[in-house]
């Protein structure tokens, strides 16, 4: 049997991205070997199973004219012979069919895979995640499916020719009734899909607004088994059940009127075949046999019809696939798009922020402090260039080279940014806080340790060789914070620039990071952006930042005893006299994924894949 | 905790428990399609019966008496399969109605421990994916198979009907398909679960991939993500080979083993017309039914499949059922509002407690501060004193009566537990507030609103307390959710409220003024504060910390900084750092 070659392949190859026809013809030229191969195994199958109804008359025929003897026993052996050429043909070709349905499909979502990996933020910013998730759920598999039914495109049209070509020498008239009767019929069956899908479009968005309700009552069933509420919300959830399931009657309706259809017209088509064959056989114009051969194509020929107009479709969606996918592939990344043209500057110079006056010192560790946590943490996000456009106004210098100037990865290795809301991955423990797969496990639990984090060891089984669920949900947000603390510390790299590193965690467990943070950053460049005092009272020197600018520069002790103005902004950034209420410091947005958003979201994913399943291989 | 699962066997159960319940329209849709089905065999007895007169030789007035027949039978058939498919389109809709609304029911009735602990993403996945994936196989697949069934069934009775001795040969590749089939469904339900997951992890991996896309940015790890993206790209490969290799052997199989019925029929039928036992129009009948039948069984075969599958989703639906009551409601009126904890302990696993043997005393009124570092025990301390968890040890009393012997409704109007999580229900705001209090006056929700100090962003809304809310409603801050969870509170009026970290992930700004809506709550009432930070601490009555599972020091927070404990150290550091 045919081995499927290996997917993904090592180089999913440079789309043209023109558009979508361009990229379908360029995915063609690229696996044209099995697409050819699939079409002749199609051509072949359909052969076979046109020239089914032939034998079956001829065999009729020949049992009439010479009973039970030889001529019957060579029809048998055609027929047989047929039925396995073309189940083997059948099969190989499914294999083919897959394959070339694989590797288009993969191709697409390999290559956004790709650009997804490498293109930053600015996939977020121009495109909504979830077109990007579905470019790889969705779109990629509708590219595939068009590779999917060339073959049986290609096989139903030489069938189609076969049959004419049989019938049209058998009488042409009858042939004439065959072959233009199927497309009418097709054709009438077709016109009354419209009003059905308007239907079904009707029950889909009342199921979607359903599926909603079901997911919002159970993602705030906490609240509801913990203040009541439950009554209002599963009658709510009824109600709109009902409601699905009127509209999925209407659907009945109309779907049941085609499906009548569907049996009336081509019943009616064979009838009016029956009644003329039987005639020109009463006429002796054809035999028997031949009129059991002009029923049996009718009945065959339904097929590559379906077949055809199936092609049609998964053309329109393998273009609007394309097209989407090329929506992703068309995105430039807001840094680094271009290489860099300066030399990297040497190692162990400061990394200074020109406009605000921000400056990362080797062998320190700075505190950045703004009564505006957002804007301290602008800078800092500045300071490790994520947006070479929005920054051009803002120059931050690597020992005198402008940022913007040098290779973006050479920067990225040296100036390393863990902001605030620090995204984990799923995957082992270890892996996911060793990104680069560099560091012994000794590294591993001393990172682990200055974080902080060994409760999280407990609470994933088998420790650092556990698995961390999708965006580490199992953790909490003050886990998740410190995992990411232990993953940016052990990056180790020259310059480390910290947003708001323990904002959710508790006084004790800060305290703890502090002082060990210091420790452990000590002979680096490091800047930490914070107001916390159990932070700032372990740092080398503290940037205070007003309006945009570093007013005053100093220990915490230092600043806390200046009697002028800048003393006084800054007690009252950290200190408590400003509102005893107030949290001492930052942003902490750590926990504020919306479980209904992910949840639909998720369910927008589970929605099966066209072509995704396709089981019966396309029979009948 | 995970969710329980239900057996096959609970499965099985269910399903019969449910086809018995609706024994009398499957029953009705059973014979509209069986009549159906008896119609449209008649086309290829028609053609037999054609073949036979025109070898006889016939006149022009019989073949058009034997196509009018023809006729009538489509028209038959045509009225009937409108109505049949009707009815059992309707059916589907019907049972899969009265399927997602009970789940919905049993999920809502939870036990609260059960949904503290599980969390909701399980729920959730059940709710949607699970629900949507068998929807599929009870709105369809169901009519399909009884569709399949009966035309199978009847077709092979019309050829035994016809002539059972012709008919004997077309069952010649039966064993060869059974053998196969059965071969192949044993091995298709785990290989397309895989497949549905490999494309499941993909999806997933692409989500984080776009939501982390900074991450990845800042820390080099674009090569690292290609790669996992490429990791699951290939077990995907792998589950779809896997399965390939599943239809690689059904497909060829199948179709060999229905080639062999017409031609065992023609021979062996052949050979009987020749001895004279049959006419060669029943041959060529039994002949084309062997041909019309392919269709129904590869129906069917597909429609196995999809229900296996959808199986393992009806396990996790009828899974749900199975979670046990946590409580029951016992006799007792609590005499007065104090809550009391005595010898309490709590354990996640056996053998593992969390909480150490605690008694608590509260007084009506006061303001506890529960401080301790990650793990300590601290939120389970409060869910216990909450009655979301019975104990493992010990009990928790309101004015003498065991939290969880008090009925639910009762229990919510003495403690509430309120925890950072904020959800907004889709709905207006008033359906929002009204889940506390479904009698409630827009007079009670106006100033429920003025008490946390929401009125006024409220009023602001285009139409007001009307306004719709929640997923694809108006958007609301993270801090004006909280507001609208704080209202709810003020409509329920327990004498209690446990505060579980509830404002520590918002940012400052908010956070400042969520603490003057949470002191309008507050007011009046005994509350447990579990906090993060000192200032917290400070301010309350009574300060409790907890370490490893015991308190460990409690008393009014200058107590204890005169008593130079733990806490006095940390205060200490606290006020060094921040004075």
């Amino acid at each position: 049997m045919e081995r499927v070659r290996s997917l993904p392949l090592t180089d999913p190859g440079t789309p043209p991205l023109t558009g979508p026809v361009a990229y379908l013809a360029w995915q063609a030229r690229r696996q044209w070997g099995i697409l050819t191969v699939g079409a002749l195994l199609g051509v072949l199958m359909f052969s076979c199973q046109a020239a089914l109804p032939y034998v079956t008359g001829h065999a009729i025929d020949s049992g009439l004219a010479h009973g039970f003897g030889a001529d019957l026993w060579r029809s048998a052996a055609m027929l047989l012979g047929l039925g396995v050429v073309s189940a083997t043909a059948g099969a190989v070709g499914h294999r083919y069919d897959v394959e070339n349905w694989l590797r288009a499909s993969f191709a697409a979502s390999q290559l956004v895979g790709r650009r997804v990996s490498h293109s930053g933020h600015t996939i977020t910013a121009e495109l909504p995640t979830g077109e990007v998730v579905s470019a790889v759920a969705n779109d990629a598999l509708r590219i595939g499916e068009i590779y999917h039914t060339s073959a049986r495109f290609i096989g139903s049209i030489v069938a189609y020719g076969i049959a004419a070509f049989v019938m049209l020498r058998t009488s042409v008239s009858l042939g004439l009734i065959v072959l233009l009767g199927l497309p009418t019929v097709a054709v009438c069956i077709a016109a009354l899909v419209k009003p059905l899908q308007r239907r079904q479009a009707a029950q889909r968005e009342a199921s979607g607004r359903l599926t909603t309700l079901g997911s919002d009552t159970v993602s705030g069933l906490r609240i509801l088994r913990g203040i009541g509420g439950e009554g209002v919300f599963t009658a709510r959830y009824r109600e709109q059940s009902q409601l699905v399931r009127r509209k999925g009657e209407d659907v009945a309706v109309t779907q049941s009127w085609l499906d009548a259809l569907q049996v009336l017209l081509p019943g009616a088509f064979v009838v009016v075949l029956i009644w003329y064959g039987a005639h020109l056989a009463v006429a002796g114009e054809i035999t028997p046999g031949q009129l059991v051969q002009a029923y049996g194509f009718a009945a065959f020929l339904s097929w590559p019809v379906q077949q055809m107009t199936y092609t049609v479709q998964s053309a329109t969606r393998a273009h609007v696939g394309a097209s989407k996918v090329l929506n992703v592939l068309r995105v430039v990344p807001a840094t680094g798009a271009r290489p860099g043209t300066r030399p990297m500057p040497p190692a162990h110079v400061p990394l200074v922020d020109e406009v605000s006056g921000t400056v990362v010192t080797p062998g320190r560790v700075s505190a950045l402090v703004c009564v505006d946590p957002d804007a301290s943490a602008a800078v800092a996000t500045r300071m490790a260039r994520f947006d070479d456009a929005a920054e051009a106004d803002t120059p931050v210098r690597l020992g005198g080279e402008l940022l913007a100037e040098l290779d973006k990865l050479a920067v990225r290795e040296r100036v390393v940014l863990a902001e605030a809301t620090p995204q984990l991955f799923s995957g082992t423990l270890a892996s996911e806080l060793d990104v680069h797969g560099t560091r012994d496990a000794e590294r591993l639990l001393h990172a682990i340790t200055l974080a902080d984090a060994h409760d999280v060891l407990d609470s994933v089984p088998d420790g650092l060789d556990g698995e961390l669920p999708e965006k580490g949900r199992s953790l909490s947000g003050g886990q998740r914070q410190r995992v990411a603390l232990a993953r940016a510390l052990l990056l180790d790299p020259e310059i480390l620039l910290l947003v708001e590193p323990t904002s959710a965690v508790d006084a004790h467990t800060e305290a703890r990071i502090a002082a060990r943070l210091a420790e452990a950053r000590r002979g680096r460049a490091t800047l930490v952006v914070t107001a916390s005092p159990l932070v700032l009272d372990h740092v080398d020197e503290v940037q205070l930042l007003v309006d945009g600018r570093v007013v005053a520069t100093g220990t915490h002790a230092g600043l806390l005893a200046r009697t002028d103005a800048h003393g006084a902004a800054y007690r009252r950034v950290v200190g408590r006299d400003l509102d005893e209420m107030t949290p001492p410091h930052g942003v902490a947005r750590v926990g504020d994924d919306d479980p209904i958003a992910e949840e639909a979201f998720d369910e927008l994913l589970q929605d099966e894949p066209a072509g995704a399943r396709d089981r019966t291989g396309g029979r009948p | 905790m995970k969710l329980p699962i239900a057996d096959s066997a609970t499965v099985r159960a269910y399903t019969a428990y449910l086809l018995r319940a609706h024994l009398r329209p499957l029953s009705a849709i059973a014979v509209l399609h069986t009549c159906a089905a008896v119609l449209g065999l008649a086309g290829p007895w028609l053609l037999g019966r054609l073949v036979d007169a025109v070898a006889d030789g016939t006149t022009t007035g019989y073949v058009n008496a034997l196509v009018a027949v023809g006729a009538g039978a489509v028209l038959g058939q045509t009225v009937l399969t409108r109505f049949a498919q009707r009815s059992s389109m309707r059916f589907g809709e019907m049972v899969f109605a009265d399927l997602r609304e009970e789940f919905i029911e049993t999920v809502t009735s939870l036990p609260l421990s059960t949904v503290e602990r599980a969390g909701t993403g399980d729920l959730v996945a059940r709710t949607t994916n699970d629900v949507n994936k068998l929807q599929n196989a009870v709105r369809f697949g169901v009519p399909r198979v009884i569709v399949a069934v009966v035309t199978i069934t009847l077709t092979v009775v019309a050829c035994l009907v016809l002539s059972p001795l012709v008919a004997v040969a077309m069952f010649v590749g039966v064993p060869v398909m059974l053998v196969i089939v059965r071969w192949y469904l044993r091995r298709a339900t785990p290989a397309y679960l895989r497949e549905s997951a490999s494309y499941a992890t993909l999806n997933g991996t692409i989500t984080e991939s776009v939501e982390g896309a900074r991450t990845i940015d800042a820390l080099r790890m674009g090569a690292r993500r290609q790669a996992r993206v490429e990791a699951d790209l290939r077990e995907a490969f792998e589950a779809e080979t896997a399965t390939l290799n599943l239809r690689t052997v059904l497909f060829p199989g199948v179709d060999f083993a229905f080639i062999t019925a017409p031609v065992a029929v023609l021979l062996w039928g052949g050979w009987l017309v020749s001895q004279g036992h049959v006419t060669i129009g029943v041959v060529a009948t039994i002949v084309l039914y062997t041909y019309q039948v392919s269709g129904p069984v590869w129906d069917l075969i597909f429609w196995l499949d999809e229900i296996q599958v959808a199986a393992t989703s009806l396990a996790r639906i009828v899974g749900v059922r199975l979670v046990e009551p946590d409580r029951e409601v016992r006799e007792g009126t609590p005499v007065d509002e104090d809550l009391r904890a005595r010898g309490l302990r709590y354990a996640y696993r056996e053998g593992h407690d969390v909480l150490h043997g605690v008694d608590l005393d509260l007084r009506a009124g006061e303001r506890l501060a529960v401080v301790g570092p990650s793990g300590a025990g601290k939120s389970t301390l409060g869910r216990m004193l909450a009655g979301i968890h019975p104990p493992t040890g010990g009990t928790v009393t309101v004015g003498g009566v065991p939290l969880v012997d008090l009925p639910l409704d009762e229990l919510r109007g003495h403690v509430a537990l309120v925890t950072q999580e904020h959800h907004v229900f889709v709905g207006t705001v008033a359906d929002n507030l009204r889940l506390a209090a479904p009698g409630a006056s827009q007079e009670e929700l106006r100033r429920a609103l003025e008490a946390v100090d929401a009125w006024g962003w409220v009023c602001a809304l285009p139409e007001a307390l009307e306004t719709e809310i929640g997923s694809g409603g108006a958007p609301l801050t993270p801090a004006q959710a909280q507001q609208v969870a704080l209202a709810r509170l003020v409509l329920l009026d327990p004498h209690t409220l446990v505060l579980d970290e509830a404002t520590s992930l918002l940012d400052p700004r908010a956070a400042r003024h969520l603490e003057r809506s949470l002191n309008g709550v507050l007011e009046g009432r005994t509350v447990v504060a579990i906090a993060h930070r000192l200032h917290t601490a400070h301010d309350a009555d009574r300060v409790a910390v907890v370490d490893g599972g015991r308190i460990t020091e409690i008393g009014p927070h200058d107590e204890l900084v005169a008593a130079g404990g733990d806490y006095a150290a940390l205060w200490r550091s606290w006020q060094h750092e921040s004075a």
